[in-house]
């Protein structure tokens, strides 16, 4: 307290009090409920907790969420670029409407989102019996699955890259072609370097939520044990049926691997940081 | 020689129109400069040159060949952008290797060959041993030069920079633009300029282009815009100009009491604006002149800077007088333009 006291807080008293709220706040929040997730998994021991995740069905469960993400990320990163690419490189007409739709699964209830896909595809839905007459199963299925999550996840990638994208203008693709480049040649050296960070980012949240979705999947899934249930709905059906030990296993593996997800995140971020200034942002 | 050329060209965006009928005729070797206030077209007709954007009519010719519908990428110009726009991710050899390494694999150099021509253009750009630094651990004016180099690589046929010094300081500017001249001087490419500094496009274009509000004002050398503009404009814009209430009668110019050659030449009988500028004016020594109370006195530099008010009409008037008498705030003058530029009130 060398003339150097911070103007807002006045004192060390208060200061602390401060900190040891925010603390605290997120011993409560985060730190306990996810202790408690493995406490739980690991209640009555290491055989136990390992026996829940060999059982048949909860091997299927994690096999499909797996199934599940790796379609509907990258098809939604490949999806997401293409958009936000359209939206900050060019103008054309209906750009704001294309902005509004990109955030429409934000806005839209995921249940609404599950019942929308049985509405349509379902065998009483708009498009069942032609589906039926091919003998195509979407609803209570994976396909269904699949695109119920892509729904949901869609807007991650997008998001994350229209405020990057147009803050960074349309200059240095603007220079790449005035030197000759061609599309694909600015894209991948100079659109992709400039966003990689922010894309990134924008996947691993995508694929966060992608593994732990709920709502939409609920509805869509039809709950199969072993064939549609993905690890979310999995980890519902043995807590309803008081199998506590096995569900917090399950659930620690989905926690698992959303805390994997922040590891990379970061190191990506050290990594990125280790690089010659001005890199990233 | 004609080199390129914009011929009778109209670009709107939405309903504003950016170029409302311009022709411009470049000729090859030529430094010219696009000048005018910021809305008044310079940029937009920049970018219709180099393909960035496209006009809705009119045709873009180069070397009498009509390119007007060819993209950016096949025109072999280059540019460099107002903010540089240099890869930050690339280190400098790399920015400016970028144009001969996107070559189709059969027109692409060797290694060695792209190497040693980047290395020509890091001496052209007087950054010799620069080549594995980023852009971020470079100074504005360094940037600006790698910039430069970049477009030079592909070796255009055509150079066009947008406000090439409009980030750098006073200092920077004033050197820099002296050492792109001798670029240009060096390389003889055809080179066009956008800037809105006036001393920037008097001193190292070929030609000026005055523009404003998507037309073209005059296109001259610069000591012919300078001493002879041809619209009121052009006489506004350049050379720190007062503009005095007049009258034209006879095809002399009235003020107050005098009545004056008109260096606009013949311009109709009628309410006008005459354009004086401020290092054009005398003190009237026991003769008639314009009355002013003057405001404030300026000191320092070359000339003395003096701020005064017209007592008839109340306008502010600015005047540099570089010998005389001592002059204090508060006293009355008796002016006398030696140079007056009246152009009738547009109505």
């Amino acid at each position: 307290m060398k003339g150097r006291r911070d103007p807002l807080i006045s004192s060390r008293a208060s200061r602390a009090a401060l900190v040891l709220a925010a603390i605290a706040y997120l011993v409560l929040v985060l730190i306990l409920p996810l202790l408690s997730v493995f406490g739980n998994a690991l209640a009555k021991g290491v055989g136990v907790f390992m026996d829940s995740l060999k059982d048949p069905d909860a091997r299927a469960a994690i096999h499909l969420t797996l199934t599940v993400a790796a379609i509907a990320v990258p098809l939604n990163t490949i999806t997401g670029i293409a958009g936000a690419w359209a939206i900050t490189k060019f103008d054309f007409p209906g750009k704001g409407f294309l902005v509004t739709l990109v955030d429409l699964p934000f806005s839209v209830s995921p249940v609404v989102t599950g019942l929308v896909y049985i509405l349509l595809f379902g065998a009483q839905g708009l498009l069942g019996p032609i589906l039926a007459e091919h003998n195509i199963k979407i609803v209570f299925a994976i396909p269904g699955i699949v695109l119920a999550t892509m729904f949901v996840t869609f807007p991650f990638v997008a998001r994350e890259l229209i405020p990057l994208m147009t803050e960074q203008g349309r200059s240095d693709e603007e220079a790449a072609m005035s030197l000759g480049a061609n599309g694909w040649q600015t894209f991948f050296r100079v659109t992709l370097p400039n966003i990689r960070w922010g894309l990134l980012y924008g996947v691993l949240l995508c694929n966060a939520r992608a593994m732990g979705e709920f709502g939409a999947v609920s509805v869509v899934s039809g709950h199969i044990r072993g064939e549609t249930n993905t690890m979310p709905l999995h980890i519902e059906i043995l807590y309803n049926e008081y199998n506590y030990v096995a569900a917090f296993a399950v659930a620690s593996l989905l926690a698992m691997l959303a805390l994997v997800t922040l590891v990379l995140k970061t190191v990506l971020e050290w990594l990125s940081g280790h690089e010659p200034v001005g890199r990233g942002h | 020689m004609t080199a390129v050329s914009a011929i009778d060209v109209v670009k709107r965006f939405g309903r504003y129109p950016a170029l409302n009928h311009v022709t411009v005729e470049v000729k090859s070797g030529e430094f010219l400069a696009l000048l005018g206030p910021s809305g008044s077209g310079k940029t937009t007709l920049l970018r219709l040159f180099a393909g960035l954007d496209f006009p809705d009519s009119g045709t873009i010719t180069f070397d009498g060949e009509d390119v007007s519908a060819r993209p950016v990428r096949e025109r072999g110009v280059g540019f460099v952008f107002q903010n540089y726009a240099l890869f930050k991710h690339m280190t400098v050899a790399q920015n400016i290797a970028f144009g001969l390494r996107v070559k189709p694999w059969r027109q692409r150099p060797r290694r060695r060959e792209i190497a040693s021509r980047v290395e020509e253009l890091l001496d052209l750009v007087q950054l010799p041993g620069y080549g594995k630094r980023y852009p971020a651990q470079l100074s504005g004016g360094q940037r600006q030069r790698v910039a430069l180099a970049r477009a030079l690589a592909v070796q255009p046929k055509l150079l066009l920079l947008d406000e090439p010094f409009g980030a750098l300081d006073a200092k920077v500017r004033k050197d820099l633009r002296r050492w792109l001249r001798e670029i240009h001087d060096e390389t003889g490419i055809t080179s066009i300029f956008v800037t809105h500094d006036q001393d920037e496009a008097l001193e190292i274009a070929d030609r000026v282009v005055v523009m404003s509000s998507g037309r073209i004002e005059q296109i001259d050398e610069p000591a012919t815009v300078y001493n002879r503009p041809t619209s009121a404009f052009v006489a506004d814009f350049l050379g720190d100009a007062n503009r005095l209430t007049a009258a034209i009668e006879g095809g002399r110019v009235r003020l107050g009491p005098l009545l004056l050659d008109n260096a606009a030449g013949a311009q109709p009988d009628g309410e006008a604006v005459a354009y004086v500028r401020s290092h054009e004016v005398a003190v009237a020594e026991g003769e008639e002149g314009i009355a002013v109370r003057v405001d404030h006195v300026l000191d320092a530099g070359p000339a003395l800077r003096i701020d005064a008010t017209v007592l008839t009409t109340g306008e502010a008037i600015e005047l540099r007088l570089v010998s005389g008498q001592p002059v204090a705030a508060g006293t009355e003058l008796r002016l006398r333009p030696t140079l007056v530029r009246a152009y009738p009130v547009r109505s």
